[in-house]
């Protein structure tokens, strides 16, 4: 008999907790990050109102005072930091309400989307992946390689305007199909911004489907007599849900800006159409809210995924 | 299709789209920004893909895109491998603490997302095509710099290294003369990653309308305005989406022929 290795009872609990620490300095370091780089790429926050004649001299020595932008920089930093666990971030430059409460009336219209892209990314990147590894060298295989290939290399500007014409161009032909006008709103823009993102997914669970089929546990499991093709699926994909989960989290990044793009193809609202906006007219504070909040929501995916694939495979510590 | 037709093609359409781009003052008529016929006239004639909505010649236009399409990523990517080349090379030959010090400062910003941290630096230098270019090389750099430092220190390792060390070789000669070298085809394959990168960076800001000058004929750009006139004339989205799709397959092509070839 081989001796069981000892494996203390906590380690899976340890490294989680450790991963959530290391989140939360990550965390700390997204928002230092943000707050510095802003201030030092824009010479003058208030420049875009001076230039638009928006704002006088003295109001912008005002608004100035008003917002503590004429205290040193570090002053600046704590008062954004210190004010950020108390759910402030700043007032907005035109209109003077909380960003809070601006960014809280879009999150609701971009959560939907993002969620619901979100989900049929990870189940159109676990169907094309299973389909490419279970039937190699079959035309379905090489179906779900081309559509996983393609997905990476289509930009959502592309996808997304190319559906829009073809829902307008039937839309002209059955004017006002509630339908159509109902699938416009979150399911076209939902399948655009999940089937960019099932692309690598897809590739992750095909390459290491591919490697665990051929695996001795698979062969083991094939020996014991299991034959129904849905247990034998489970019994070679589990280890790849681990990877696969972690990816998902790295691909939160590409979900911001996918988010932001389909939501300005399909005009619909959202903290993507509120960053552009900002942007564009020099509003910082919303913009740095929006940005604040996009990078601790990505930074959580991360330690959420981190976590999970740590709960599905016991092998994860947390420091490989 | 083999892998080799695929590769010949990718490497044709980048040549063909980069030679458009340099000669397209002798490939048009028209000049992209000049209203030089009816608006949104059908393509044939004088106009060979027709004109947009305000009657300017939309082949001149996108020929005239590219310059400024593949330019302004080409010099994103430039400025991305150098900063986070250099970036990685100093740490690994530094070491200690200027080592940890790097890769913790090119972690934390990887907790942003490389376009999320473009759109931040438009947002602090307000919309423009430089700012676009400076953001997404800056976006493009943590990463770079953490991936290229892991290059660096693996050569850092190698017998040869420790050899010209023994001979009395100092750091940055080490790094100059044996790393530097010997990690060039990896860099050349990591820069076509990052110009890939770069490319969408660039268009998916301009489509967002950051250029800060509507009239520019640049390919994300003219892909947002078309937008408006979808339905009456869908080439003028079509086609600047067909050369960005196209370009940054090839491109990806591109990278993995030249990862091939350094592992055989």
């Amino acid at each position: 008999m081989v001796p069981i290795p000892h494996r203390r009872p906590t380690g899976a609990l340890l490294a989680l907790g450790r991963r959530i620490l290391d989140g939360v300095l990550t965390s700390w370091a997204a928002v230092t990050i943000t707050f510095f780089a802003l201030r030092l790429a824009a010479g003058d926050p208030l420049a875009a109102l001076l230039s638009q004649g928006l704002a006088s001299r003295e109001q912008a020595e005002a608004l100035r005072h008003q917002l503590g932008l004429d205290l040193p920089l570090h002053v600046q930093y704590l008062r954004f930091l210190t004010a950020l666990p108390q759910g402030s971030l700043g007032t907005s430059l035109y209109t003077g309400q909380p960003v809070v409460r601006i960014v809280a009336g879009q999150l609701p219209a971009t959560a939907e989307l993002a969620t619901f892209g979100a989900g049929l990314a990870i189940a159109m990147g676990l169907f094309l992946g299973v389909s490419a590894a279970w039937w190699p060298r079959t035309a379905i295989g090489r179906a779900a390689r081309g559509l996983a290939g393609l997905s990476t290399a289509l930009p959502v500007a592309l996808t997304g305007t190319l559906v829009v014409l073809t829902a307008s161009q039937i839309l002209r032909a059955a004017p006002g199909n509630p339908a159509l006008i109902e699938a416009k709103r979150l399911a076209l823009p939902g399948i655009v911004l999940g089937y960019a993102l099932a692309g690598p997914i897809g590739r992750v669970v095909h390459t290491g489907l591919g490697q665990s089929l051929r695996a001795p546990y698979f062969l083991a499991a094939r020996a014991r007599g299991i034959r129904q093709a849905p247990r034998l699926l489970w019994h070679a994909l589990r280890p790849v849900l681990a990877p696969a989960v972690s990816l998902s989290a790295l691909e939160g990044a590409y979900l911001f800006a996918g988010t932001v793009v389909t939501e300005t193809i399909f005009s619909r609202p959202g903290l993507g159409r509120l960053l552009v906006g900002a942007i564009l007219q020099g509003d910082y504070p919303v913009a740095q809210g929006v940005i604040v909040l996009a990078a601790l929501f990505y930074t959580a995916s991360q330690v959420m995924a981190d976590g999970l694939a740590i709960l599905i495979d016991p092998r994860i510590k947390g420091d490989g | 299709m083999s892998d080799r037709t695929a590769d010949w093609l990718a490497g044709m359409w980048l040549v063909l789209v980069v030679l458009v781009s340099l000669f397209a003052s002798a490939l048009t008529a028209h000049d992209p920004y000049d209203p030089a016929g009816p608006t949104l006239a059908p393509p044939g004639g004088p106009f060979p893909l027709g004109t947009d909505a305000l009657g300017r010649d939309l082949w001149s236009r996108l020929a005239y895109g590219g310059r400024f399409s593949l330019g302004a990523s080409l010099l994103a990517s430039g400025l991305t491998v150098l900063l986070g080349g250099s970036l990685g090379l100093l740490a690994a030959a530094l070491g200690g603490w200027v080592e940890r010090g790097v890769l913790w400062l090119a972690n934390s910003m990887l907790a942003i997302p490389g376009l999320l941290l473009a759109m931040l630096l438009v947002a602090g230098m307000g919309p423009g095509m430089p700012t676009v270019i400076l953001a997404v090389a800056i976006g493009g750099t943590p990463g770079y710099a953490r991936l290229s430092r892991g290059l660096f220190a693996a050569l850092r390792e190698m017998g040869y290294v420790a050899a010209a060390a023994a001979l009395g070789a100092g750091r940055f000669w080490l790094a100059w003369r044996h790393v530097l070298p010997n990690a060039r085809d990896h860099l050349i394959s990591l820069a076509t990653t990052s110009f890939a990168w770069a490319f969408l960076g660039t268009t998916t800001l301009t489509f967002l309308g950051l250029t800060g000058e509507p009239a520019l004929p640049e390919w994300g750009a003219l892909l947002n305005a078309g937008r408006l006139h979808l339905v009456q004339a869908p080439r003028l989205v079509i086609l600047p989406g067909v050369l960005i799709t196209l370009t940054i397959l090839s491109v990806h092509r591109l990278g993995d022929w030249l990862s091939r070839r350094i592992a055989t």
